[in-house]
């Protein structure tokens, strides 16, 4: 396999028992909506097939009047004027109107919030996938799968699912009374339908394919946009554009022949569905003829047939337009009941698990972890932090140490080994309420859209005075100074800040949060010595009473460390305090000579 | 409209031989009436002709079998055509998004983007795919039948067609309402979809932080403003059917009770009152297609109107009339080095009195003025916020200088050809990105480059070991669904992808951040062993990778606060000397 199409995500197949099982759950609470709509449009139709009736009845009654008197008789009613009969047309036909507008609207209603619970729900299922989830499919295809596929997914909810109804129960109502007009007429016809819903099996089943294509490669393609808008600078600066432009077009010709194919499939379909019609007019005549000619039927009988037929064809013509739609919106089902039907994580809340008030002790047992299996990236790694204590771990880049948070924090599960806190299993606790005494601030400061207040303290610190004490605590508040302050507004990619500002924020909002156990991932790397030691200043008085972790490739960074562990290939080589290490004169002392040397050089 | 045309004029043939097909199959679909009433007519008359029987239902059938080719082929060319324009706008549209410059990328946001190239070019293509189909078959049809029955009685005509004008007045109000709710809804789309996409790629911060409940509500909020202003879009493509009925149903009630009138006063005859309702029935279609299509024309026109918008956006950044070439790759011989003509000492960058404002508003560059000379390297430090990175973004020209004038090579920066300028200067950004694909794609971003070349900038860039101990090595694919890279290891691809290519300028903001000190210190020295000729310009706060500039500059607020080498900031800068003690503080614990 090239890498190419290694990389692409995978068209997403579904058995319609499992699609349907996966969708019900949120029709459920709509279908009593979907029912009434149902019901109007059944109104409706009554209505509709009125109308040839009042257009008889004004005939034989007044125009053209079989009797001496104009009169008709009307639901029981007597009209004995043109006039009246005019009044009761214009008020059915307003009736009709008035229904027909009330089931458009409450059927946009339904379909509409239904999508919007879907949406919703799926969105709300995603935040809890794990973290490995959004390592392995990129935003750029997530977002088609919340935005795009779900607006997919409308018209079952609007047209398809009241329509095909309504259309199938208008079939079988027409056979019937083909049936009980002609038994061995309507028994020729019958050979037809089989075909029909053959044809419609079959059609569905090709065509699903084809909009799975379809799906996946709209995909690709909001990722194609996702990835080139990120990293436009770079694209542009290397002169690459013209390369991204072709991965692009070759896509998106994809895309287009994919389309291409649907188009030929329905183009086979659908004039086939006309065919039978036709077929069955042909049919009727010759056979429908004979039986005239042997006196067997009425003319009248054989025209009744004709228009019963030509009556069946137009739901069977919808059906299959409605179909094309059905098994677009289903091949996005299939994409978003698969995510769906994706485990979250750990939300098996187990029922032995206790509430954690605070963070005392953290401890690794014997760790060892694989993203892909056999190729270990931390191994029997071992440590304990207790409150008040703070860690720092050292250790060239790509050792293992973002994989130790990367368990610490729940985003990964160890495969061996235990992760204690205060003394119990990991597990004894929910994931959220460890979190809740947590506060990570990762190597990539990553903002979110809004003000810069509202990525600090999101919701729980609505309180001025107490989020500028914590960020006075923080040694952060002169950054904001420069700026028009908490409120200045962040757009995306965390613009107007510049990275090292950005990572002050991130900082704050670690400080704001008030954890117990702190984690500092790198969290330096942009900052000016400078300000590094204010971040480091303010970390000595937050870390009181508290446990941290702190990750650097400076080690001046975590020289203050209570504790040191050493990690190469993701084992731990040497620990101990910055004095210890330096005494027994090892890899950390070496890379600590190294480090001064290169300053003073 | 603009943007269509050209596509209306490409498939101007595959069009009108789709439009043909369709007006065969109309013709033909209309014989069939008068098959069958022939057939009725011939059984009253002479009930026992089973031949001509058979005949008859044989061209019906054959007839069938003509449409049904027809049909296929209209479908093919006419909604093929509907999906090349959707090709092309797309490629269009992305083409477009890779020409537009960062001050653009900081005003819109990457998901309003994504929602413009799915969503609004799938209703572009359904107004003119379906759209112009029905539209087309709905005005001919139309047409005709109302050209028959003004043949058959133009005073009943005129009379059912009274109610008429009151649906040409509704359809041009709800189209245009229409037109503007759609607009909205599609506006609001955009967000929903940049809120989703920010925060599957903040999923990290989102869950360690427990904002999932906040997020989540946030989604919530934009969902339900999508529902709402969907919901009004909805509503009003749902009124105008029971309208077309209405009316439809109007015109009825009117042929029925005029005509009716009539035939009472024998001004007509039952037959053609009967004809007259047949004929109106076959007028519901073209109506009810009518108003059916305003609703996906008016959708399509609005989200045409955005797309345009989106293609319409001229960067700021772009080349003057007589944009020159910059020629510095030609006084370079085959290994890099330049020609010995060239002068050390002649300027490479200049600065002269240069502001920079994102928003004009608040500048983070004053005055600058320097001079880095050819061949030099010049560090460039200071606190956060100080205006570093846009110093680089200048020299790249990501941005337009607000005020005062760049010379690159003693070219003025707005006369340079882009293109050239970029082709000259090997940049690399303070956040490390790569695209997924393999490792070797990151790097060499489709240029060809020579294995050599490849395994002697990964070797500078302490790349080797950690490549080769990957599975696949340079083939192993990374970005945000490749395997799991470190900060270190994400910042050396990217910076090995900015020194595979020689350039004259290379510009590194912040290259060692991530690095641990060690790496760090043989990637710096590498830099400058690579370097050669090239002029240098390098943002960082460590001290080991200023050391060996040729000068050093400390911007705070904006202005070149101090400039030296690296001994004289020692002694004269404060902010150098801190960052130099600090740094240096393991120095004196360990000897």
């Amino acid at each position: 396999m090239s890498p190419e199409t290694e990389l692409e995500e995978k068209e997403i197949k579904l058995t319609d028992f499992k699609l349907i099982k996966g969708i019900w759950p949120f029709i459920k609470p709509f279908f009593w909506m979907l029912c009434v709509s149902v019901s109007l449009v059944f109104l409706l139709t009554f209505l509709e097939l009125l109308s040839p009736i009042l257009i008889k009845k004004a005939i034989d009654g007044f125009i053209l009047p079989v009797s001496d008197t104009k009169q008709v008789m009307f639901f029981g009613f007597l009209i004995n004027s043109f006039k009246l009969f005019g009044i009761v047309f214009l008020g059915i036909i307003t009736l009709a109107f008035i229904i027909d507008f009330i089931q458009a609207m409450f059927m946009e209603y339904t379909g509409q919030k239904i999508i919007l619970n879907l949406r919703e729900r799926l969105f709300e299922h995603m935040v809890y996938l794990p973290v490995s989830f959004y390592d392995q499919n990129t935003s750029g295809r997530l977002v088609s799968r919340v935005a795009g596929d779900v607006e997919n997914m409308n018209e079952m909810f609007t047209n398809i699912l009241v329509f095909i109804f309504k259309d199938i129960v208008f079939m079988i109502s027409i056979l019937s009374i083909m049936f009980y007009i002609n038994f061995k007429l309507a028994l020729y016809l019958f050979i037809l339908v089989p075909l029909i819903f053959l044809s419609i099996f079959f059609f569905s089943k090709i065509s699903r394919n084809v909009f799975r294509t379809l799906r996946q490669k709209i995909s690709e393609i909001n990722h194609s946009f996702s990835e080139s808008i990120t990293g436009i600078a770079i694209l542009q600066t290397t002169s690459s554009t013209d390369i991204f432009l072709k991965r692009f077009k070759k896509l998106n010709f994809e895309h287009f022949k994919a389309g291409l194919l649907q188009i030929r499939i329905f183009a086979i379909f659908m004039p086939f569905v006309g065919f039978l019609g036709t077929l069955s007019v042909g049919i009727i005549i010759y056979v429908g003829g004979n039986e005239v000619g042997d006196g067997k039927i009425t003319i009248g009988i054989l025209v009744a047939f004709l228009t019963y037929m030509k009556m069946f064809f137009r739901p069977v013509r919808e059906l299959s337009e409605k179909f094309n739609l059905l098994q677009n919106a289903l091949a996005s089902g299939e994409r978003i009941i698969s995510i769906l039907n994706t485990e979250t994580f750990k939300t098996s809340n187990s029922k032995n698990q206790t509430q954690l008030y605070d963070i005392k002790k953290v401890e690794f047992q014997n760790i060892s972890f694989a993203y892909n299996k056999g190729e270990e990236v931390l191994k029997d790694i071992s440590f304990a932090v207790t409150k008040g204590r703070s860690l720092g771990i050292v250790g060239q880049t790509g050792s293992g140490k973002t994989s130790i948070i990367n368990l610490l924090s729940g985003f990964y599960q160890q495969d061996s080994g235990r992760i204690l806190i205060n003394n119990n299993n990991y597990d004894k606790y929910s994931i959220e309420n460890i979190r809740d005494k947590t506060a990570l601030v990762m190597q990539d400061p990553i903002l979110f859209s809004g003000s810069i207040r509202e990525n600090i303290t999101p919701s729980y610190l609505k309180d001025d005075v107490v989020l500028k004490k914590a960020l006075k605590d923080a040694n952060c508040d002169f950054l904001f100074n420069s700026h028009p302050g908490l409120d200045t507004m962040i757009f995306e990619q965390g613009k107007p800040l510049s990275s090292g500002e950005k990572q002050l924020v991130c900082i704050a909002r670690a400080f704001a949060f008030n954890p117990d156990l702190i984690i500092f991932d790198e969290a330096t790397s942009y900052l000016d010595s400078e300000s590094e030691q204010k971040v480091h200043k303010a970390m000595k008085k937050l870390m009181k009473g508290r446990l941290s972790i702190i990750i650097a490739h400076r080690l001046s960074t975590v020289r203050n460390c209570d504790n040191l562990i050493f990690i190469k290939n993701g084992t731990i080589r040497e620990s101990g305090s910055h004095e210890e290490l330096v005494k027994l004169k090892g890899e950390y002392y070496h890379l600590l000579k190294k480090e001064s040397r290169l300053v003073t050089d | 409209m603009k943007l269509l045309l050209p596509y209306f004029k490409k498939n101007f043939g595959q069009i009108t031989l789709g439009i043909v097909c369709m007006l065969i199959v109309d013709g033909v679909q209309l014989t069939i009436p008068a098959m069958v009433k022939q057939a009725v007519d011939m059984l009253a008359s002479d009930p026992h002709n089973s031949l001509a029987l058979l005949k008859l239902s044989l061209i019906i059938i054959l007839l069938g079998i003509l449409m049904t080719a027809l049909r296929y082929w209209w479908r093919i060319l006419l909604m093929g055509s509907a999906r090349n324009v959707e090709k092309g706008i797309r490629k269009q549209l992305f083409a477009h998004i890779l020409t537009l410059d960062q001050d653009y990328y900081d005003k819109i946001k990457t998901g309003d983007i994504m929602a413009h190239a799915t969503s609004d070019i799938n209703h572009i293509r359904m107004a003119f795919g379906f759209g112009l189909i029905a539209l087309t078959d709905a005005l001919l049809l139309g047409s005709a039948t109302i050209g028959i029955m003004l043949y058959l009685n133009v005073k009943l005509t005129l009379y059912a067609l009274i109610p008429m004008p009151m649906l040409i007045i509704i359809t041009r109000f709800l189209g245009k309402k229409m037109h503007s709710f759609h607009g909205t809804a599609q506006e609001s789309f955009s967000s929903l979809t940049e809120i989703v996409r920010e925060s599957f790629f903040g999923i990290r911060i989102i869950k360690v932080f427990n904002f999932d409940g906040i997020i989540i509500r946030k989604v919530q909020q934009f969902s339900k403003d999508y529902f709402n202003k969907n919901l009004k879009r909805a509503y009003l493509a749902a009124i105008i059917k029971p309208f077309m009925f209405f009316v439809f149903n109007l015109s009825t009630g009117i042929i029925l009770f005029y005509g009716g009138y009539l035939v009472m006063e024998k001004a007509l005859t039952p037959g053609e009152l009967v004809a007259f309702i047949q004929y109106l029935s076959i007028l519901a279609w073209p109506m009810i297609a009518f108003g059916w299509v305003t609703n996906l024309v008016q959708r399509g026109l609005a989200s045409l109107k955005r797309v345009n918008a989106l293609l319409d956006a001229r960067p700021d950044v772009c080349n003057s009339l007589n944009a020159v070439q910059l020629n510095m790759n030609q006084g370079m011989t085959q290994d890099g080095n330049q020609d010995k003509h060239r002068d050390k000492h002649q300027s490479m960058i200049e600065f002269n009195n240069v502001d920079f404002s994102y928003n004009r508003q608040d500048y983070v560059l004053k005055k600058i003025t320097l001079e880095i000379k050819n061949g030099t390297s010049a560090g460039i430090t200071g606190p956060p916020g100080s205006g570093k990175t846009s110093f680089l973004g200048l020299i790249i020209r990501l941005y337009n200088c607000t005020k005062g004038h760049i010379y690159i090579d003693m070219n003025d920066m707005n006369d340079i050809d882009l293109a050239s300028l970029r082709d000259n200067i090997a940049y690399a950004p303070q956040e490390s990105f790569l695209f997924s694909g393999t490792i070797r794609e990151n790097i060499i971003m489709g240029k060809t480059v020579s294995q050599n070349r490849l395994d002697k900038i990964l070797k500078a860039c302490m790349l080797e070991k950690t490549i080769s101990a990957m599975p696949k090595g340079v083939d192993t694919i990374v970005g945000e669904r490749g395997v799991t890279l470190s900060g270190g290891q994400k910042q050396r691809i990217a910076l090995a992808r900015t020194l595979i290519q020689k350039k004259p300028i290379i510009i590194l903001d912040d290259p060692v951040s991530q690095m641990d000190t060690d790496t760090a210190s043989e990637v710096i020295k590498n830099i400058n062993i690579l370097k050669n000729d090239a002029t240098l310009i390098i943002v960082s706060h460590r001290i080991a990778a200023l050391t060996p500039c040729d000068k050093i500059y400390i911007l705070n607020n904006g202005k070149i606060e101090d400039a030296g080498t690296h001994e004289n900031l020692i002694k004269q800068s404060l902010f150098y000397k801190n960052a130099y003690t600090v740094q240096l503080f393991e120095d004196k614990n360990v000897s």
